[in-house]
Formats: C-alpha cells, sequence, structure tokens
C-alpha cells in the first residue's frame, strides 16, 4: 500500500538551467500538492508528459531526495521519518539510475544482493530465477560497459527487486526496449501482481497503462489532474482524449 | 559490519582489477627508481674533487710490484709506507686528516703468487678503510679498489679485498650521513606520494560515481550512509597505502644510488622505525582520503573535484618543504596541526628524534579529523545537493 500526501518539490535553478529553461524564476516547481495512492495487488499509473514531475515524484517516493513538504508512506512507513526502513521496503527502477560499468552482472547482482541484506542462499536462489526469466545468463559474467542498452535495462531491473520487495516503483520500465524485451518486462509485471505486490510505474505511453493498469494518475505541471480507475475511464473515451483534454485546460489554467 | 565488507571488497576489487587503475597506483614507485638511479649516477660523477688537493694515504706492508697503482694516480697523493699497523689511522680516516688506510697482510704478493685457489685456504687479504661522507676519500677509495680489482682479474680471484665482516671499513659515520639525506628529502617526496595516490582513487570513486550516476543506485539501496562513508574510505586508504609502499619503495631503495653510497641500505632503520614509519602514514593517508573525498563529494564532475583539490595539493607541497630543514619542530603543540604533523612526525622518525609526546598529539589529532570527516562525509552521502547536483 502507498499513500502519497500533499508531495511539493522545488528546484533552485542555477543560472544555467534558468538558462536552459529560459525563465528568470529561480524556483521550480517540480511537483506541486500531489496525492494519491495504491492499493495492495494493484498496478497503479503515473501518467504524464516530458517534465511532468513523474520521476521526481517517484523519487521522493524511494527517498533518494527529500520533499519540501508532504511525505509518502509505504506501507504505513513514513519516507520522510524512516527512509532507511523504506528503501528496503521498495524496488526502484529509474533510467537515471546507473550500474558500474566496470562489473558484470553477476558481480552486481551479488553484491547489490548482500547490500539488501538477501542471505546467501536465497540470493543464489534468486539469481538462478531471474537471471533465467529474463535471459541474462549467457551475458552474465560481460562487464555493463560492453551491454546493449536493453540487456542493462534487464539487469536494472532484477538487481531493483533483487530483495523481492513488496512495494515496486518503475519510472519508465520499457523505455528505450524492443517489443520482445518490453513484453518480458510486462509480463513480469503481471506476476508480481499475482503476487499481490503494490505496483507504481511512470509512463508517458498510453497504450502501456490501458494495458496494464488498474488506476491512472495524470500528472501536467507537477499537478495531479486525475485519479481514476482505467476500466471507468475506458468506458467514457480513449485515454489519450482524456489527455488532450486535460492538458488544453492546463495549458489555459497555468499560463 | 557484514555490508562494510561487501562496500570494501568491491571498491577493492575495482582498483585491483583494473589495470589501467593499477598501473597508475604502482608505476610511480618503478618510475621514481628508474629516474633516481639515473640522477644518482649523474650526481656522483658531479661530485667531483679540487684538482690541487693532494691525496692522503697510509699503507701498511706495501709490495712494490703494485707501484703502478700510485703511479698511475692523476692527481697529487702523498703516500706514507708503514711496516706495522696502527689504529690510529683508522680514527684519522673518520676525521678525515686521512683519505685511506691500506692494510697488506704481511707478504702480501708472494702469497699470492702461490696461492692456490684450490687449497680452500683463505685468500691474501688487503683491508681498505675509507670514508664515504668525505668526497677525496670516497674517490680514491672506488679508484684503488677498482684498479685491485682490475689486477685481480688479470691472475684470475688471488686475493681478496675487505673480506672481513666484523670489519667496518668505511669510517663515515655512514648512517648518520644518509639519515641526514632521508630526513631532509623523504618526508617530502611521502607527502607528495602519499596525497596524489590518494587523490587519483578518491576523486574517481566518489566524483566519478556521481558523474556516472553509479552512486545513487548505491544510495537506493537500504545500506546506511555512514557505512557508505567508512567503507569508501577504508577501501581508499587500503589503496592509497599500496600506492604510497611502492612510491616508498622506490625512493628508498633508489637512496643508495642518489647518495652515491652503495653502503646505504633500508637497513641503516630498524624495525621500531618503519612501524613507526607505518603508523604515522596510515593516518596521513586517512587524512588525505577524507579531505579528497569530502572534496569529491562536494564536486559535480571529476574535473570539478581535481581543480577544488589543486588549492590543498598546493598546501601539502608548502607543508612538505618544511622536512628539507633537515630538523623537526620541537614545540609540541604543532604536533595538533594535521598536515604539517605528519611532515614533521616523519622527519622526526627519520633523524631518531621522535618522542612518544609528538606521536601521540599526531596520532589523536589526525584520528580526530578523521572521525569528523566521517561524520561529514556521511552527511554528504546523505545530501540529496550534494549526491544529485548536476
Ligand atoms: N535536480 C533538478 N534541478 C532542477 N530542476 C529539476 C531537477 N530535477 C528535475 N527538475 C525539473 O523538474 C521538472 C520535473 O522533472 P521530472 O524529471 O520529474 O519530469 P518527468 O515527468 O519525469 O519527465 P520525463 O517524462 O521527461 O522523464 C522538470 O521541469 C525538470 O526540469
Ligand atoms: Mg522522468
Amino acid at each position: 500500500m502507498i499513500e502519497v500526501k500533499n508531495l511539493r518539490k522545488t528546484f533552485k535553478l542555477s543560472k544555467k538551467q534558468q538558462k536552459l529553461e529560459k525563465t528568470k524564476t529561480k524556483l521550480k516547481v517540480a511537483v506541486d500538492d500531489l496525492s494519491f495512492s495504491v492499493n495492495k495487488g494493484e498496478i497503479y499509473g503515473l501518467l504524464g508528459p516530458n517534465g511532468a514531475g513523474k520521476t521526481t515524484t517517484l523519487r521522493i517516493m524511494a527517498s533518494l531526495i527529500k520533499a519540501d513538504s508532504g511525505d509518502a508512506f509505504i506501507d504505513g512507513i513514513s519516507v520522510k521519518e524512516n527512509p532507511g526502513q523504506v528503501r528496503s521496503k521498495i524496488g526502484f527502477l529509474t533510467s537515471e539510475l546507473k550500474l558500474d560499468d566496470f562489473f558484470t552482472p553477476n558481480y552486481l547482482f551479488d553484491y547489490f544482493g548482500r547490500l539488501h541484506g538477501v542471505d546467501e542462499k536465497t540470493l543464489a536462489e534468486r539469481k538462478i530465477k531471474l537471471f533465467d526469466q529474463f535471459g541474462i545468463e549467457p551475458f552474465k559474467e560481460v562487464k555493463v560497459a560492453d551491454l546493449s542498452t536493453g540487456m542493462k535495462q534487464k539487469v536494472s531491473l532484477v538487481i531493483s527487486i533483487i530483495h523481492d520487495p513488496q512495494v515496486i516503483i518503475f519510472d519508465e520500465p520499457t523505455n528505450g526496449l524492443d517489443i520482445l524485451t518490453a513484453k518480458t518486462v510486462t509480463d513480469f509485471l503481471l506476476t508480481l501482481k499475482k503476487e499481490e505486490k503494490t505496483i507504481i510505474l511512470s509512463t508517458h505511453i498510453f497504450e502501456l497503462v490501458e494495458k496494464l493498469c488498474d488506476r491512472v494518475g495524470i500528472i501536467i505541471y507537477g499537478q495531479m489532474r486525475l485519479s481514476e480507475s482505467v476500466e471507468d475511464l475506458l468506458k467514457v473515451d480513449r485515454l489519450e482524449n482524456v489527455f488532450f483534454k486535460l492538458f488544453e485546460e492546463g495549458m489555459t489554467s497555468h499560463v | 559490519m557484514f555490508k562494510l565488507k561487501t562496500l570494501i571488497n568491491k571498491e577493492l576489487k575495482r582498483f585491483f582489477t583494473d589495470r589501467r587503475m593499477l598501473s597508475t597506483l604502482l608505476l610511480p614507485g618503478v618510475f621514481i627508481y628508474i629516474l633516481y638511479t639515473v640522477i644518482g649516477n649523474v650526481g656522483a660523477s658531479v661530485g667531483e674533487v679540487d684538482d690541487s688537493y693532494i691525496y692522503q694515504v697510509s699503507v701498511v706492508n706495501f709490495p712494490e710490484e703494485l707501484s703502478f697503482i700510485h703511479d698511475q694516480f692523476e692527481s697529487p697523493l702523498d703516500v706514507q709506507f708503514l711496516t706495522s699497523e696502527n689504529d690510529d689511522r683508522i680514527q684519522d680516516v673518520e676525521e678525515r686528516t686521512l683519505d685511506l688506510y691500506i692494510v697488506f697482510e704481511a707478504d702480501f704478493y708472494a702469497n699470492m703468487v702461490a696461492y692456490d685457489i684450490a687449497s680452500g685456504l683463505p685468500a691474501p687479504h688487503v683491508e681498505i678503510f675509507y670514508n664515504s661522507a668525505a668526497e677525496e676519500s670516497g674517490a680514491i677509495y672506488q679508484y684503488y679498489t677498482g684498479m685491485l680489482n682490475a689486477f685481480e682479474r688479470q691472475i684470475s680471484n688471488k686475493f681478496d679485498i675487505n673480506r672481513s665482516v666484523e670489519v667496518s671499513y668505511n669510517q663515515a659515520t655512514a648512517a648518520d650521513f644518509s639519515r641526514q639525506f632521508v630526513t631532509g628529502l623523504v618526508p617530502f617526496l611521502l607527502m607528495i606520494f602519499l596525497f596524489s595516490g590518494s587523490q587519483a582513487i578518491a576523486v574517481e570513486s566518489i566524483a566519478g560515481e556521481k558523474e556516472r550516476n553509479t552512486m545513487g543506485t548505491l544510495l537506493a539501496t537500504p545500506t546506511s550512509r555512514s557505512q557508505i562513508a567508512l567503507g569508501k574510505i577504508i577501501a581508499l586508504s587500503i589503496t592509497a597505502l599500496v600506492s604510497a609502499s611502492s612510491s616508498f619503495l622506490g625512493v628508498m631503495l633508489s637512496l643508495p644510488q642518489l647518495v652515491g653510497d652503495d653502503s646505504f641500505t633500508l637497513a641503516i632503520y630498524g624495525l621500531e622505525t618503519y612501524l613507526l614509519l607505518f603508523v604515522i602514514i596510515v593516518t596521513t593517508v586517512l587524512i588525505f582520503v577524507v579531505l579528497l573525498s569530502l572534496i569529491s563529494a562536494y564536486a559535480k564532475s571529476i574535473k570539478e573535484a581535481a581543480t577544488l583539490a589543486a588549492p590543498l595539493m598546493i598546501v601539502i607541497y608548502l607543508v612538505g618543504v618544511t622536512s628539507l630543514f633537515g630538523t623537526s619542530q620541537t614545540n609540541l603543540w604543532f604536533y595538533l596541526i594535521p598536515i604539517y604533523n605528519s611532515v614533521q612526525s616523519l622527519t622526526a622518525v627519520f633523524d631518531l628524534s621522535i618522542s612518544i609526546p609528538q606521536l601521540t598529539f599526531t596520532i589523536l589529532s589526525n584520528l580526530t579529523l578523521l572521525g569528523i570527516g566521517v561524520y561529514l562525509l556521511t552527511l554528504a552521502f546523505d545530501s540529496e545537493k550534494m549526491m544529485f547536483n548536476k
């Protein structure tokens, strides 16, 4: 169970960033009073355009960065109060966190497993199972530097859930993957769902949400514009159309 | 604790299985050895003696047949021929009033001609007392032994020079001389090597991980920030120590050439000195690593870390130069100043004047700084601004 309550996050922009974003304001509101919740056994899709604040929200939930105000609770544990405990409960995947080029998937699996406190026996069992499931076995002794984007993504994913976490937080998990690899990932998410895990994933791909998610939250300019059951939404209109309508409203209200 | 081991193992694997990294760490030592061996040889030929100098030699039982040695000597030579040994002459060599005191055994030449190697008896013996700390004595000693050796080669090994292991033929208080040299130079060199070794790896391991976005992956695990900080410091220090040992050995092994004295060995110091040295080097490496880690944690990239470390490097160089005076600080309180205390303690260890309070102050002060450093590094690893600033 995930509960996000009134999260707000602003970034101080450096001179360089101000130029890049073509703005004179020093503060950038990335996440603006965001609230939503995800139930056990549910896949929640966080949908939004580039720069909407999806990654920022997920990073706060993973306790990598701190919210200005508000809090997130993972199975009732406050991210703000007990970041360490939250880290051991979640599996976090984002393309911004990389694996060390110098090591092999095999070595990194053991390394991160131990840092997560997984005992050696379980670690060995999980390695066999996950490497087999994601087809990592053939390149498990190849240094990360020499792996393709898709291979790296598979290894990152496997390592993110090394400790069999109850809560899964995936930031654009299928980004840059071919259809086959993407399907491995979505199939895997469905098995996790069957295991009654709590899953949240961010994406800007409507199809993925329609196919996979039980509920969806649409986030625009850091604000949650809608949080509903995908099934109910689809009865009314295609997700795409709902999104465009919200986006146009957002444009007019934002300016 | 288990996690600390995991963290350290990975860092060490990173450094010790990467050939490029390893060569950056170990090559300086080899390089220094080669460099100083060359400089040393050049230095030896530069140390010429004044042309008008009259060499003073006393020789006992000199065989007429060898007078070519004296005749071929190119500088003025004053030889005193003695018929019996006189130990006062050895004293004269030490006091530099005499350049060489040579003792041939009685009937040296006849014995030599008659000597049969197969007999198993000791060969005829000549003893040459000299003083390598005096350039003149060193020079004529080189000449004399060179001539004797050449002669011996012609007649195929029929006598021994300076055979006795119980007698000290070099009257230089050689240890004093070498020690002075070491005291002046080695602490300075050590500081530089320790620093550059620590810098290469600390920057790579912390600023590098930030730059490559692998730090976040580590921070996303439930490993406590203090363990991450401690793990990095320990692993980096071990690596820096290995690198420093290579440089240190390089320096010490090339000292005989640099000093121009073959009798110079690492053995001028006892085990105790090397132990003290090790303790000081360890605490010094620890604070270097801690300071450089903090700089690396603050920097956005490897490049910025190197730039930010430059002022610190200058400080280390400037402070390191204080060892070149060759005498250590006697005011105890100065041993509380990190970096300066390392230089002064090293100097004091090398000239055998280190005192327990000096050593204690140095270690305590450095360990305190280490503690503060680890604490600050823990905060840095927990700081969003430092870890994720781009
Ligand atoms: N460290 C930072 N410093 C300054 N601004 C930042 C920082 N991180 C994010 N932002 C800004 O916050 C906003 C939200 O970014 P975020 O990465 O959360 O968006 P996103 O929804 O994940 O976008 P995308 O689909 O492109 O991944 C963006 O405008 C971004 O520029
Ligand atoms: Mg994103």
